[in-house]
């Protein structure tokens, strides 16, 4: 039986003739940070979109916790945390109101008390009656990740979720992500971040033109390639990291 | 980890009240909305033996309309899709149509707002009364004429993606509306145009409400003007909801 929390089975994206994922097979267990990293342009943002149900895939299959993203899109996003890029509340809501509206749409009780008790653990309990416009770049970012689980999802979706981050904002949101990952939540991170990868994730996926290039964890991809010529070329510090595989594999020109 | 399924009713009520929380916080907007019909009726107190109580109401009421529906409702619905608010709603397990209705509720609260302070105002500064029959049925009528004006901003926001570029296209409609229609009607820019504006959405919403304002008066020439209403209407939904996409990227 596959205890998998998100299987992606054969994704095929296109936009009119370009075909944007090609075949794009992978899973996320629970416990585990699954890493989905690729160039710009790579398929990296289709291929999270269609998981979240905001675009349809010409074929292929997407399960979350069982229930089909096609199917029963419902079930399938009750499932599902996500986090996405962008800033993407009311700005003229209250961060208390913002909690209280997703705490409703999820079917979750927040009575003031566990409001309180919610802002307290997220280090916010004096921001509830400010708008969400109004907090720092790191506070907006723990008031997205802390709404994205406060339905306890079983799968919690990262989109590049330390860009902009400080170093501090970042470390205290790779700490969270290892607890997320110790209470058993599966997650599903893109970053462009190859230290980041290699520090948070148990495996990763590198995508390049829409196909998976590679799966496995990050330790294995560098032991593997390690004395390829282009992984040793892309090498600046005579030590191989996962950087230099990602380049070695995907190449150095820029992408647009 | 079970899997909860929130009724409907609770998503649209957690909706409901947020939108309603980001309209009260949006108050110099409203005041937008009531200043032109509220300026009409100050303005045009020696006119109302003239033209009529109805018809100065009807006035007021369809600017009212037309600002909402295409400087409140349109703009920040270009807005939140710029920012990614609907995104982040539609990954939530809450129906799209859900979220599109919450906005509009909020609409049809501001319609009933904006009717009834054009009714309070005509009352207060030009003396104007009506019948209750009069009442109730131009506040039915607003109804109508505010779905012509939200389904010509969605059409708006149906068409283009840019919020920036959203803005400035209502605007301009909404002042082309008010100088060409008010102007138009009163016969100020001529036969041709005028005959043009009186079918046109802003002349056949501002028919209907004069003639419900006065159900006495109601004829035919209304009930065609009704159904013009009721066909811009869809005409414009249909745009708005056939090319509208949840996301600007």
């Amino acid at each position: 039986m596959n205890n998998s929390i998100l299987q992606v089975d054969n994704l095929d994206i296109f936009y009119g003739p370009f075909q944007a994922v090609k075949k794009v097979s992978f899973d996320v267990r629970p416990g585990e940070i699954f890493g989905l990293l690729g160039p710009n342009g790579a398929g990296k943002t289709s291929t999270l979109s269609a998981v979240e149900g905001l675009l349809k895939p010409q074929s292929g299959n997407i399960t979350v916790a069982g229930y089909s993203i096609h199917d029963a899109p419902l079930y399938a996003r009750a499932n599902i945390g996500v986090q996405l890029q962008a800033t993407s509340f009311q700005p003229e809501l209250f961060v208390s109101e913002v909690i209280q509206l997703f705490a409703g749409i999820h079917g979750v009780d927040m009575p003031k008390e566990k409001l309180h008790a919610f802002l307290a653990d997220i280090k916010l309990a004096d921001s509830a009656s400010k708008k969400f416009s109004q907090l720092s770049g790191g506070q907006q970012q723990r008031v997205s990740l802390a709404i994205a689980l406060l339905h306890n999802p079983p799968l919690v979706l990262l989109d590049e979720p330390t860009t902009g981050l400080d170093p501090q904002s970042r470390r205290q949101l790779w700490v969270r992500m290892e607890e997320m990952r110790e209470k058993g939540h599966g997650i599903l991170l893109t970053t462009h971040s190859m230290e980041e990868a290699e520090s948070v994730c148990d495996r990763i996926a590198i995508i390049d033109h829409g196909k998976v290039i590679e799966i496995n964890t990050p330790e294995a991809m560098i032991e593997e390639h390690r004395n390829d010529p282009a992984v040793i070329a892309a090498s600046r510090r005579g030590k191989i990291t996962l950087e230099d595989v990602f380049i070695g594999l995907t190449g150095d020109t820029v992408r647009s | 980890m079970q899997t909860i399924i929130p009724s409907t009713s609770a998503a649209f009520k957690a909706l409901l009240r947020a939108d309603f929380s980001t309209q009260w916080r949006n108050r110099r907007a409203v005041m937008l909305t009531l200043i032109v019909p509220l300026t009409i009726l100050i303005s045009w107190k020696g006119l109302v033996s003239k033209l009529g109580g109805a018809y100065v109401l009807s006035s007021c009421i369809a600017i009212g309309l037309t600002a909402i529906g295409l400087m409140g409702y349109s703009n920040a619905i270009a807005r939140d899709r710029d920012k990614g608010v609907f995104q982040r709603l539609r990954v939530a397990p809450v129906a799209a149509w859900s979220i599109m209705v919450s906005r509009l509720t909020v609409q049809l609260a501001m319609i009933v707002a904006v009717t009834l302070i054009v009714f309070i105002g005509g009352f207060y500064f030009d003396k104007i009364t009506i019948t209750p029959q009069g009442y109730a049925l131009g506040l039915a009528v607003a109804f109508i004429g505010g779905a012509v004006y939200l389904a010509l901003g969605q059409a708006i926001v149906g068409l283009i993606k840019n919020p920036e570029t959203v803005n400035v296209t209502c605007r301009l409609v909404y002042f082309v509306f008010i100088m060409v229609g008010m102007f138009g009607q009163l016969g100020m820019l001529g036969e041709q145009i005028g005959k043009a504006v009186q079918w046109s959405p802003y002349g056949t919403v501002q028919h209907i409400l004069s003639s419900g304002l006065r159900p006495e008066t109601w004829d035919i020439q209304a009930t065609y003007a009704l159904l013009m209403t009721f066909g811009y209407a869809i005409v414009f939904a249909f745009m708005g909801i056939r090319w509208f996409k949840w996301s600007s990227k």
